[in-house]
């Protein structure tokens, strides 16, 4: 996002601040994106539309404490709908289903690697449903959420840091295991 | 196995998949019987705060009268009275 853009979301807040109705066109702008994130945590349609629609309702209700810390808006939105899912999960008590787009998981692995197959992304689900949960909602906000370790920090209530080494550990693994490398900065 | 399970989908889910979820209307709706039940349990809780202190003021001052009599009954000025 450029300042200007930033400028601009941060008028629209301040508005709906006072105007729930200005809201709607942030709720607009989001609603795609932050449905994609529950559904990616879910694996329920009809669950994921709920759990959105209830990020939102927190979201306007907590809209007159929120501050600009550096961070776009939509990183304040995924930290509430993160906060909605467990809220969910622990209420029900059951396992936490990472749903993730195949396609996206054969854009990563294509990236540096030629020779992948079936028994490859088999081993590598496998491989990634022994990670740490923490962990694994670390990769899913940067690979397939695309944010940088600050902002991840910031959604997952961890350090920098904690989002790095998390990552890079997760990463040295899938490098010495499976003989392929994900794109990653820091 | 973790505490988590990976599944993989076949599809992305795209804007018009999520479209029948998108309601600005009923978000706002439930916001502002949210709001509007937060300011009625705000309301009854003032009240119940001032009936508490009320009744709490009653029962001190029917406490105070009551010490006041039993400490008139048994003061020595009385006493001197009743010899007399």
């Amino acid at each position: 996002m450029t300042d200007e853009e930033i400028r601009k979301e941060q008028d629209l807040i301040e508005k709906s601040k006072k105007d729930s109705n200005a809201f709607g066109e942030l709720y607009e702008k989001y609603f795609d994106q932050i449905f994609n994130y529950i559904l990616r945590q879910t694996g329920d349609d009809e669950l994921a539309g709920d759990l959105c629609s209830q990020t939102f309702v927190n979201a306007l209700k907590n809209l007159p404490r929120y501050e600009f810390r550096g961070f776009p808006f939509s990183a304040w939105l995924y930290k509430i709908a993160g906060n909605e899912v467990n809220k969910h999960y622990r209420k029900h008590k059951g396992k936490i289903i990472f749903s993730i787009e195949e396609l996206r998981v054969r854009e990563l692995i294509e990236q540096t690697s030629d020779d992948w197959d079936e028994e490859l992304i088999n081993r590598l689900i496998q491989y990634m449903n022994e990670l740490p949960t923490e962990m694994v909602r670390v990769l899913e906000l940067r690979f397939f959420e695309d944010k940088d370790f600050k902002e991840i920090a910031f959604i997952l209530d961890m350090t920098e840091s904690g989002a790095k080494m998390r990552t890079y550990r997760a990463l040295d693994k899938l490098r010495t295991n499976f003989n392929i490398k994900m794109k990653y900065d820091g | 196995m973790g505490k988590h399970e990976i599944r993989l989908r076949r599809q992305r889910i795209a804007s018009r998949g999520s479209e029948r979820f998108r309601n600005y209307g009923s978000v706002l709706k439930q916001h502002e019987e949210e709001k509007r039940i937060k300011l009625i349990v705000r309301i009854f809780t003032f009240f119940l705060i001032i009936a508490a202190l009320v009744l709490l003021f009653v029962v001190v001052s029917r406490w105070e009268k009551k010490q006041e009599k039993s400490a008139d009954q048994t003061s020595p000025a009385k006493i001197i009275n009743h010899t007399s």
